[in-house]
């Protein structure tokens, strides 16, 4: 199925007109996506921080962010500049090479994840048989980073919240990994686009949150507890910990981990998006709709139109979420770490369980419904 | 047939947790929506009430340097500098402090102050780099606070006793809009309007 638009195809079909061989134009298209994507990242932590900022005010009934710019909008932008100019300060007889290489560890396998986000058939950077893996695999190298800044901040309070930050990542790992397996298992593939293409049938009908609804709340549980938001938000606990792992970061560095968690944030609800709302999808296919309008699906204009849309709908659906992590935020108070560690093995992790193997047994039982 | 009960119970404890959270984002989400009651600071202030205790305000002719305040203050704090002038058998008072660093604001001096040079004003914005800053001597004490309602830098928001009855949001108020309750010149002329005819009452009584 290679319908809907080809960038990098057309890109290269142009370039060839100018007597650019093939080989030559991929490579100069390559960086674009690549920049684009860190482009689009960035701009959707801002974006992400800024809604943060006027939903809680709002929530308590405050104002919020209001001098800079228009609403206050360049005030991720203050805030990001504020951070840059920051002092740098690595604490004596702290590991200057772990410290430094701690933060990049926890960012750059966020960024790379970006790598699998389909915001259209072909609006995606690598169509990866493999890719939900990928992710999966990715996220697993952030504990890592986050123990090493813990260690090597030469203070008891980081060593324990890096400790605290690892034991939650991994505990959740594992209930997101088998929920994403369910999924995985109803489309017959790891690939972010067969698994949105696989919902796209019936519209809104053939979204995953109707075949998969416990796996869509334990996935968005974990993911919150990935991620670090609150009611999960332990490592950094103030009031217990300081700021846990990052209470020896200034700067740039502490910069780094609060991007890395908001693009974190974002890349969450973009995968939810994507694995239960049917990614770029409309809630009426796009079919039936030009169906309806008696307009060719082929036509070029269309083409563009349904484009923009399935972009739109991805970032309605993606910032849905954000939105409702924020208001969590707002409403549950932070749990304690027994109660967040039994939350994750004694409770997520025995019913993902019994989620993949019902969705199993399903697939061999009725096939049409659950991709057989 | 217990490990069933134990599962069903916690299946019916989890379905409860997701009804309260489902509960609790309800209320926040509810709160999105209101206006915020923010007082914009520097832009806009209340104005404190009739009988707020801000910065003491010090009368030094009025003062006889008779130490009650300092005798009524919790800790002594007010300081008076006097002498006694011989030719006129009197104190003589030279300086009179009072460290707001210190002060707690109780209102013992002002209560206890014979000649009534002490009084309360509705001054509350005293921040200073140095706390030695907030040591006042007669001269500081002497001066008087601008009023916020005189301030045409500001916006004067009224407090929660000042609005009318029913009403908790004092930015957009109408007009003349008059607070809860009634004024204390209007009960006094009630009162002196009754005193009156009770007065005409017994006149004419005593007259028939
Ligand atoms: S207000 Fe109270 S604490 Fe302050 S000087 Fe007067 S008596 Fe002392
Ligand atoms: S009580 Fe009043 S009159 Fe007496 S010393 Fe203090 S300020 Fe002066």
């Amino acid at each position: 199925m290679e319908s809907g638009i080809d960038l990098q195809g057309s890109v290269i079909e142009i370039l060839g007109g100018f007597g650019i061989p093939a080989g030559l134009a991929k490579v100069i298209w390559m960086p674009v996506p690549m920049l684009l994507m860190l482009v689009a990242a960035t701009v959707g932590v801002l974006v992400s921080v800024w809604l943060e900022r006027k939903i809680s005010a709002a929530a308590q009934q405050r104002v919020g962010p209001e001098f800079a710019g228009p609403l206050g909008t360049l005030q991720p932008v203050a805030d990001g500049l504020k951070l840059l100019f920051k002092e740098d300060i690595i604490p004596t007889r702290a590991d200057p090479w772990l410290f430094t290489l701690g933060p990049a560890i926890v960012v750059i396998p966020v960024f790379l994840s970006y790598l699998i986000v389909p915001f259209g058939q072909n609006l995606v950077i690598t169509d990866l048989s493999i890719g939900a893996f990928l992710w999966i695999a990715l996220s697993s190298i952030t504990p890592i980073g986050l123990l090493m800044s813990g260690y090597s901040s030469n203070n008891k309070y980081a060593l324990i919240g890096g400790l605290r930050a690892a034991a939650q990542s991994i505990s959740y790992e594992i209930p997101l990994a088998l929920s994403v397996l369910a999924i995985v298992l109803m489309s017959n593939s790891l690939s972010t686009i067969d698994i949105v293409n696989q919902q796209a049938d019936y519209g809104i009908l053939s979204w995953n949150l109707w075949r998969q609804p416990v796996g869509f709340v334990i996935f968005w549980v974990a993911a919150l507890a990935e991620t670090e938001r609150l009611p999960f938000d332990l490592p950094e606990a103030e009031e217990e910990l300081v700021a846990g792992y990052q209470t020896e970061y200034t700067g740039m560095k502490f910069a780094l981990f609060y991007l890395g968690s908001y693009v974190n944030l974002v890349l969450s609800a973009l995968f939810v998006s994507i694995f239960y709302l049917g990614g770029w999808t409309l809630p009426i296919p796009v079919e039936t709709l030009t169906q309806w309008l008696g307009v060719n699906e082929f036509s070029p204009a269309v083409q563009v139109i349904t484009g923009s849309l399935g972009i739109t709908m991805v970032l309605l659906k993606t910032y849905l979420f954000v939105f409702l992590a924020i208001l969590l935020r707002w409403t549950t108070p932070r749990v304690r770490i027994d109660q967040l560690l039994d939350l994750g093995w004694k409770f997520l992790l025995p019913v993902s369980l019994a989620n993949l193997l019902i969705t199993a047994a399903l697939k061999l039982a009725f096939p049409v419904a659950f991709g057989g | 047939m217990k490990f069933l009960k134990q599962v069903g119970d916690y299946a019916k404890d989890s379905f409860q947790a997701a009804k309260f959270i489902g509960q609790g984002l309800a209320v926040t989400f509810d709160h999105m929506g209101r206006r915020p009651v923010t007082v914009q600071y520097p832009y806009e202030k209340l104005i404190p009430s009739e009988r707020y205790r801000g910065r003491i305000h010090f009368e030094f002719d009025k003062c006889i340097s008779c130490e009650v305040c300092v005798r009524v203050c919790p800790i002594n704090l007010p300081v008076v500098d006097w002498e006694f002038n011989k030719e006129q058998k009197k104190k003589k008072l030279n300086h009179y402090s009072i460290d707001f660093g210190v002060c707690i604001f109780c209102g013992n001096c002002v209560e206890y102050c014979p000649t009534n040079c002490l009084s309360m004003t509705e001054e509350y914005e005293l921040s200073a780099y140095d706390r030695h800053e907030l040591n006042y001597d007669s001269v500081a004490l002497g001066r008087l606070p601008e009023k916020v309602t005189l301030d045409p830098m500001v916006q004067p928001i009224r407090e929660l006793a000042y609005l009318p009855k029913g009403v908790t949001e004092p930015h957009d108020l109408p007009k003349g809009s008059q607070r809860a309750g009634r004024h204390p010149e209007d009960i006094l002329e009630e009162l002196e309007q009754e005193k009156a005819k009770r007065q005409k009452a017994s006149a004419d009584s005593e007259n028939n």
